[in-house]
Parts: structure tokens; sequence; C-alpha cells
């Protein structure tokens, strides 16, 4: 069966994530899976409308799933928040009647309705139940053997199990799962279900944030890994983008590099560090360049 | 019969220079909670292990602990049930995390009680009692706003795992705000304002991550994280401006505007140009190595059909008025993803 998705690109891999979009849309291409991009989609209002206005998050929410029901798609997400902000709109206009038509009532106004007819899913679920990990297994032509692959799941994409569900929130497999079929080896560490504190960033950057992001770091390079994964661009950001300013703030060199998760398997199904977009990362990728040349 | 470890955390202040684990051998017993696995380890195997309890009927929050590194009551899970769940035959007990242990899985109480007195957790009064003599009489739906919320038994479970915790002990943390939640979003209460101004002393309400530990955590359902939100719904209603609230209305404004963020302009609207030279070394480093999009700069483009997020975002704001959102009561059964029921599991 051709797999066929409404691809739910999110603001980061069109805004400082480009080599999440790039990487995705290759893996996804060579893995067969068919991404029809949402391009009338918006933001997902990222926990940030959520926390001004439910309902108004609701119905904004609510247009990006009938966008993918007029295709008649599951919806695919390349982001954690994304993941879970779509996820919570679908649960409370799926389980309250007159919550979803008070929202088809706004949703009128621009001719559109929501229908509660398809799923909102991640890419990482998607390459691990629908690819599947044999099928990943038998494209490996460049194994990552000689990685020692930090995982770093992202609390949007374990928790709430409410709106998550996909695996026990406590006990995660599926990224470790994934490495393994690649050919890595998972490493187990401190802050794999941890948070990157990404989104403090604005309120507590020196009191919560950067703290998180240099202990999710370390935590990764006191286990000796090459380097780290996540299936989120937030968390990314985070602990790539932001990692000098916590190396700063603690006064330590860390040097840890992170990857996105289709970059980790574009590397092992042959495709090269360019086009997947590893110099443009803000912690060095080279070693990683070097070995898998 | 099966047996299983059970690798107990061990500290005495007065004798240890530093904690240790010591692991009891013990059989899994059917019905057996993690809490009657410590009974049976003291009553046979070691008296000197301390650890509180009380009603072992998940009611008293007295047994929190943390098992396999997750904080719950452990009177309220069974040893098998979390054998199979980690598939171990290990369970290591913690104090709750975050706080001082005093000894073995004894923490200390004081720091949450301290925190909890900043926000006042008793009932203010906005007006005198009914004068028929009756109770302060509160609409179904103002009481279903806090429904959850009162249900909390102090447990420390949501605190333990608390990741913004962790980075920070000033955090008031879920439990306390949540509880401060309970009574902000009272409707016969009367220190609103007072009490949202103690949680956003420093922001300090805008610290939590987001991480949804919590919620996750919590054995009561009382949704802490979602309190946390529900509390800063209330203080942008109340006009408090914050540097979350700023950044909704970026947000909100972005989506209005073109339908994505532009992430290129969002630190100068978020802490002016002063700010936006803060983050200059950071911008250019994004620009160096291509993570950045020049036409973001102007404005960037429109999402396609853009017409209809400004129609629906309007039309949105009117409805709004008359909705009355239910809380979600079930925050524990994992969401069912209707694909798989239709392929029979």
């Amino acid at each position: 069966m051709a797999l066929k998705y409404a691809f739910y690109t999110g603001c980061s891999a069109k805004g400082v994530a480009p080599e999440l979009y790039d990487s995705t849309k290759l893996v996804a291409e060579k893995l067969g899976m068919e991404l029809i991009e949402l391009e009338a989609a918006t933001c997902c209002g990222a926990g940030a409308v959520q926390e001004k206005d439910e309902f108004l998050s609701l119905t904004i929410n609510a247009r990006n799933l009938a966008l993918a029901e007029e295709l008649g798609l599951d919806m695919l997400t390349i982001c954690n928040t994304c993941t879970l902000m779509l996820r919570e709109a679908k649960f409370k206009l799926d389980n309250d009647p007159e919550l979803k038509a008070a929202v088809n009532e706004v949703l009128k106004e621009a001719g559109l309705e929501y229908k509660g007819t398809i799923e909102v899913t991640h890419f990482l679920w998607e390459v691990i139940d629908a690819v599947g990990l044999d099928k990943i297994k038998s494209m490996v032509v460049r194994p990552l053997r000689e990685f020692n692959i930090a995982p770093f799941y992202g609390c949007h994409i374990i928790r709430p199990p409410y709106l998550t569900g996909y695996e026990d929130p406590d006990n995660p497999s599926s990224i470790e799962r994934l490495i393994e079929a690649i050919g890595g080896n998972p490493v187990d560490h401190d802050a794999r279900l941890a948070c990157c504190g990404f989104h403090s960033f604005w309120s507590a950057e020196d009191k919560v944030t950067l703290k998180l992001t240099a202990m999710d770091t370390q935590a990764a390079k006191k286990q000796q890994a090459d380097f780290m994964v996540t299936p989120c661009p937030l968390c990314h950001t985070q602990l790539d983008a932001m990692q000098p300013e916590a190396e700063e703030k603690i006064g330590v060199n860390i040097g840890m590099p992170v990857l996105h998760l289709p970059q980790m398997i574009g590397l092992a199904i042959g495709l090269k560090p360019k086009e997947l977009g590893l110099h443009k990362h803000v912690i060095s990728t080279k070693a990683i360049i070097e070995k898998v040349a | 019969m099966e047996k299983f470890k059970l690798k107990v955390f061990r500290y005495d202040p007065t004798k240890d220079d530093k904690p240790y684990y010591q692991t009891y051998e013990l059989p899994v017993e059917k019905g057996m909670t993690v809490l009657a696995a410590l009974f049976k380890a003291k009553e046979e195997q070691d008296s000197s292990i301390s650890f509180r309890y009380n009603c072992r009927a998940a009611i008293c929050g007295s047994c929190a602990v943390r098992i396999n590194g997750h904080a719950t009551l452990a009177c309220k899970v069974q040893v098998k049930h979390m054998l199979e769940k980690y598939n171990t035959d290990t369970l290591v007990i913690e104090p709750t995390g975050n706080i001082k242990p005093l000894k073995d899985l004894v923490y200390d109480m004081d720091w949450v009680i301290d925190k909890l007195k900043k926000i006042q957790p008793w009932f203010i009064p906005k007006e005198e009692p009914p004068a028929d003599g009756k109770e302060y009489r509160q609409d179904p739906y103002d009481h279903h706003k806090i429904d959850f919320a009162s249900d909390c038994i102090l447990c420390n479970s949501c605190m333990s795992d608390c990741n913004a915790l962790k980075a920070n002990k000033d955090f008031l943390g879920p439990m306390v705000i949540s509880k401060a939640y309970r009574f902000i979003a009272d409707s016969r209460d009367g220190a609103k304002r007072e009490r949202l101004e103690t949680v956003l002393k420093d922001f300090n309400l805008e610290w939590c991550v987001r991480c949804m530990e919590c919620t996750t955590r919590c054995p009561k359902e009382v949704q802490p994280y979602e309190n946390i939100i529900r509390t800063r719904i209330i203080a942008a209603e109340e006009g408090f401006k914050s540097p979350g609230e700023i950044h909704a209305e970026i947000f909100e404004q972005d989506i209005y505007n073109r339908g994505l963020l532009n992430e290129m302009l969002l630190p100068m609207r978020q802490e002016g140009l002063l700010g936006a030279a803060k983050r200059a070394p950071f911008g250019i480093r994004m620009f160096f190595k291509g993570k950045v999009n020049i036409a973001d700069f102007f404005g960037g483009h429109k999402v396609k059909r853009h017409d209809e997020v400004k129609k629906i975002m309007d039309k949105a704001k009117e409805v709004k008025k008359n909705i009355k959102i239910k809380l979600i009561s079930d925050v524990h059964t994992p969401y069912e993803d209707k694909r798989k029921s239709k392929q029979g599991g």
C-alpha cells in the first residue's frame, strides 16, 4: 500500500531549521512515503496561543486539521509540539460535541468544516509502524556501527499519555529501536526523557532554560555519545543552536552535535551529509561527516 | 514463586557520608503493591528502612517515591505491573526528586510547605456569607473549573519530576501553582489579583517548561500542567503583562497576518531593540549556518488561502464569549490511534 500523508511542516522547518525540512523530504521519498505539503496550514500556536486564548487556538488547529481532511489523508508532523497541539485540538473536539459545533460555526465563515476523520501522526511513528524497521534495515548501505547515539525524545512526543499514547512515556523505546535498525549503538543517558527548556526561553532563559540545555547535552557527553538525535526541531534549536549560550552559562565546553531524526536515517541509507544539511548545524558535525565518508 | 529485587535508596546523614543502595530479594506476590513490598523488606529483612506512609489507598499522599526514575504513590502501583512496565527484575526505589532526603525515602517537607504558604492555600471570601445562613454557592461550571484542581493530595509526585524545578529550586512548582489556581479560579474567592501577583513575581509562573511531567505523574489526575496554563489564561484576561503574554501575542499576530511564525523578527518584537542587540551573536551565527531566510526580515511570505485564517480568527473572538469549554476528565488513558483499532490492534 502506498504511504501518503498530508504533510504539516510547522514553522521551525520553514524557519530556523531548513535542514529538517530538506532531510525529511529526501528521506521520506527514499522510504516510499509520499508527502503532500499543506501549504495553506498555519502555525499550531505552539502552546503560546493556547495559554492566552484556548478557543482561538482550537479553531486555528481545527482549520489545519480540516485541510488534511480535504485531502482525505492522515496528517504527518515533524515537530513534537505541533504533534501535541494538533492532537490536543483533535482530542478536545472529538470528545466534546458542543465545542465541535461551536468551532464549526467559526470554520463555516471560511467554508470549512472539521469532521474528525483523520489522525495526526509523527514522522518517527510512521517510519517505525508504516515503513517498518525491517524495510529500513534492508535499505541501510552505511550502517552507523561506530557511532554511540544518544536519543533525546523531547517531551511532547511522549507526554501526556492521553494525547500521545504511542508508547509508555516512562519507558519508550522507539528511537532506540530505530538506532539499532540502522546499525548504531543507542546510548542510555540521564536526559533521554528530559526537557530541553525551549518553552520557557523568553521568561526564564538564565533561570531555567539554559541550565536544562547544559544538563541534557552534558548527560549525553558523559556517556560518550558521538551525537544526540531528536525528533523535534524545537529541541534541536535549543540543544544545538543554543548550546554555545548554555556553555557560556556554565563555563564548560560541551560541543555535543545534535542530529534531526531524518538526518540520522539519511546517513545510514546512503544520502550525503551535505544534502541532509549537516553543515547547517551550530555545533560542528565535522567529526560525523568525516567518519561516514 | 517468581522473585524480584527491591533496590532501595539508603541514606542516614547522621552516619553516612553519601547515599548508597541496598537490594532485597522478595517474592512477586499476587496483588502486592510497592508499598507492601517495602513493608515486607522492613518486617522480614531490615527493620532500619525508613519510608512515609499512612492510608495505603492513594488518598493521603504520604508514600510518594520514585520507582525506576519516575514518581508515583508506592501504594497505588503493583510490583508485577511495574516489573512488566520496565521489563526488568529490579525495582529501584528512591525518594522523590528535587527535594532534600532526610533519611532513606523520607524527604524534607518544609521546603514544599514554605512554597505553599506563599500562595495562601486557603479560601479568602469575596463577600459576606449569604444572609439566609446557607453556604457560599457557585454556578456548576464555575465549580467544574476547580473540580480537578481541588483533588490534590499534596503528594509531591509532580514536584519530584518537574524539569523547571530540576533547573531552579526557586520555581514555585506545579503542585503549588496548581493549588494557587484552585483559588484564583474560584468564583467565590476574593484574593484573585493578589494571588496572581504572587505567582507572577519574577514571572515565576512562566518558568514552567511545559514538559508535561506533572500531569503525567499526578496520581489523582489533578492536571497541574493544565492548571498552570489556565492560570496564565486568567492572568492574560486580567491584563497582566509578562514575557509569556507578549510571546502569545506575537504568535497570534503572525498567524493573523501571515500564517506561520516569523522567527527572524521574533527577538526584536519580544524584547525590543536592546533585546535584539543582545541576540546579535546568535543571529549572526544562524545567518552563517544558512539557517536564516532573508525574506523573513521583510515580513516573509503568507501561507496559501490566508484570507480564510483572518475570517476564522475574527469570528472565533466573537463566538468565544458564549463558549464554556469543558475540562478533560481523563488524562491517564493513553490516546488511541483509530487506524490501529481499525487494523485490529
